[in-house]
């Protein structure tokens, strides 16, 4: 075949291919920069400034266009991201631990588990609320939102476990029992080091999802907005740059915790290797 | 302090392990998973099947069962529209996604030798999901608008002279944003089946004069199909219940069930959300299941 013409035609093609990944984003990136409160949310620039990210903060005189609610919604998506993290951390490292052993009905548990990640938002959002009216619960961000983020989150945390006890050498944790070692401090000591890049990827993965999660919100949460509620609200409304502006710092917290997971990821596997060198010597 | 207490009934624990504690343990270890899932998964979604056949009154629902919200939906031409619209929205996303992820995953999954390049590549194409889906769902509104990016390019380089309206707050729109969001999931799956093709066979094939066309017909297509359903059921689940795009970028000119589902609730028509949320439950199943009987995934994986 002449791989080498269809190569480059292809390396070409894909390269493409992630501009229109990126494209946009860069492009709001750069309007985020317009001149404000008159400038609008298209080129050309008419001057560089930093006007909507104050606008953003309440630091700019007030104008006609309203700051966006972030302050209380951030405060929310934080808590709300930090309680599903560690709920369905937990959740996942127990259920996929019962996995390692073979049991009766380990069929239906996974894909019961799994269909959290599948069911769309808008219906398990609409059947919670149908539950919250009829049972007469108030709807919370908290409450019957936090529940929900944990459904969908879950799952993550699970198949990441399972991934990671797949490969675990389960004689250490034997001896470790052998030699009468009690299950909860060789949980502790053995166990959870070996395990520890899973957790990690888990946490990541459930903060970040519920930090981004909207749909299922919308329909359980009530009242009070979240972030990305904050964002839905002005989707049909006229875009001002403040919500480029938002994007933009909102993308790079995304990004700072993918690298701070990098960091202590390199950390771990170095430490393990250290471990394994000790051992060796 | 709780150490103590535990080490000192543990050798009776240990040697009892194997025989009798293990299904017990078992139990202990899935009952909170389980529980959460049955409780606010399967629960609520029960729960809406139950609520489509309760009598709708003009704020509230009562529970004498009734199949007039069933009726209601299956007569109105809005109702049948959305269902319609729904459909077709996820047949052409699904068909884009496919035609514009294809080549790039067989680009990394099999072209690219190096595996720290392909590696690279292919966390360069899952970044995105990591950033917020309602921003990159509202970046495409500068992109696309009569004043937009894309516009503003083509009237530049003197392609066109006055701008396309038609790209923003249209079927177009709706159709473009989805591909660009939902096309790194075909990517993934397909190019993950392609990294495991042998190249030998490849090689092979080549050696005994196959063209490129040939071997991509009998190969390598059929190879990548189990990794092209996979994706195609993550792009279908996603795409049937999606509402936020349509709502950004189709300026209500795109109603999804999805949509529907929203409207009827923000006014308290419940019985009707919930017949819209079963009709969608249904076609979803229906979806997957199709797509289950295409390839045999538990042979192929």
């Amino acid at each position: 075949m002449n791989a080498s013409g269809i190569k480059f035609g292809l390396g070409v093609y894909t390269a493409l291919f992630i501009v229109f990944l990126y494209g946009p984003l860069v492009v709001l990136a750069i309007l985020s920069f317009q001149t404000g409160p008159e400038g609008g949310p298209q080129f050309p620039i008419i001057e560089w400034s930093t006007y909507w990210y104050k606008h953003l903060f309440g630091l700019t005189p007030p104008s006609r266009i309203a700051p966006l609610p972030i302050d209380q919604a951030l405060f929310r998506s934080l808590a709300l991201a930090v309680m599903t993290m560690i709920v369905s951390t937990v959740l996942g490292v127990t259920a996929a631990q019962a996995f390692r052993k073979k049991f009766r009905g380990s069929g239906v548990i996974f894909y019961l588990i799994v269909l959290g990640m599948m069911v769309p938002g808008v219906l398990v959002g609409l059947g919670m609320a149908l539950v919250a009216n009829t049972l007469g619960i108030d709807r919370h961000w908290w409450g019957t939102a936090f529940v929900l983020h944990v459904v969908y989150t879950f799952p993550f945390a699970f198949l990441v476990m399972l991934a990671i006890f797949n490969r675990f050498d389960p004689s250490v944790e034997e001896a470790a029992w052998s030699l009468g070692v009690p299950p909860a401090r060789t949980f502790r000591k053995i166990t959870f080091p070996l395990i520890f890049p899973g957790v990690l990827s888990a946490m990541l993965f459930a903060f970040t999802l519920s930090y981004d999660e909207f749909s299922r919100t919308l329909f359980a949460s009530g009242r009070d907005l979240t972030l990305p509620l904050a964002i839905y609200g002005t989707f049909s409304v006229e875009v001002h740059p403040n919500v480029f502006a938002f994007g933009v710092l909102t993308t790079l917290f995304s990004f700072a915790l993918l690298g701070t997971y990098a960091v202590l990821m390199g950390l771990s596997v170095r430490r393990a290797k250290r471990m394994a060198i000790q051992e060796e010597a | 302090m709780t150490m103590a207490a535990t080490s000192h009934d543990t050798p009776v624990e240990t040697a009892e392990r194997p025989t009798r504690k293990q299904p017990d343990r078992t139990f202990w270890l899935l009952a909170p998973g389980a529980l959460w899932m049955l409780l606010f998964l399967v629960a609520p979604i029960l729960m809406m099947v139950y609520v489509s056949f309760w009598t709708q009154t003009t704020f509230k629902i009562e529970p004498t069962l009734t199949l007039k919200s069933w009726i209601t939906f299956f007569t109105s031409d809005t109702y049948l529209g959305a269902l319609w619209t729904t459909v077709r929205i996820w047949l052409i996303v699904l068909v884009s996604t496919l035609l514009v992820g294809y080549p790039a995953a067989l680009f990394v999954g099999l072209f690219v030798k190096n595996k720290t390049l392909s590696t690279a590549l292919l966390v360069l194409c899952v970044i995105p999901f990591w950033t917020s889906f309602l921003i990159r769902v509202l970046a495409w509104r500068p992109m696309l608008g009569k004043e937009g990016a894309i516009n503003m390019i083509l009237m530049k380089i003197g392609v066109i002279t006055q701008p396309i309206e038609v790209l923003l707050f249209s079927e177009l729109s709706v159709i473009i944003g989805m591909t660009q969001i939902y096309c790194v999931f075909m990517v993934g799956p397909i190019a993950f089946m392609l990294g495991r093709i042998d190249p030998s066979v490849i090689e092979a094939a080549q050696d005994l004069g196959a063209g490129f066309w040939r071997i991509f017909r009998t190969i390598i297509l059929p190879l990548s199909m189990p990794g092209v359903v996979v994706g195609a059921i993550f792009v279908s689940v996603m795409v049937l219940g999606e509402f936020a795009t349509s709502a950004a970028l189709s300026g209500r000119k795109v109603n999804l069930l999805g949509n529907i589902i929203v409207t009827q609730v923000g006014s308290l028509k419940w019985a009707f959300a919930a017949v819209a949320g079963v009709v969608l439950t249904i076609l979803m199943g229906a979806v997957v299941a199709a797509l289950l009987r295409v390839v045999d995934l538990r042979k192929e994986l």
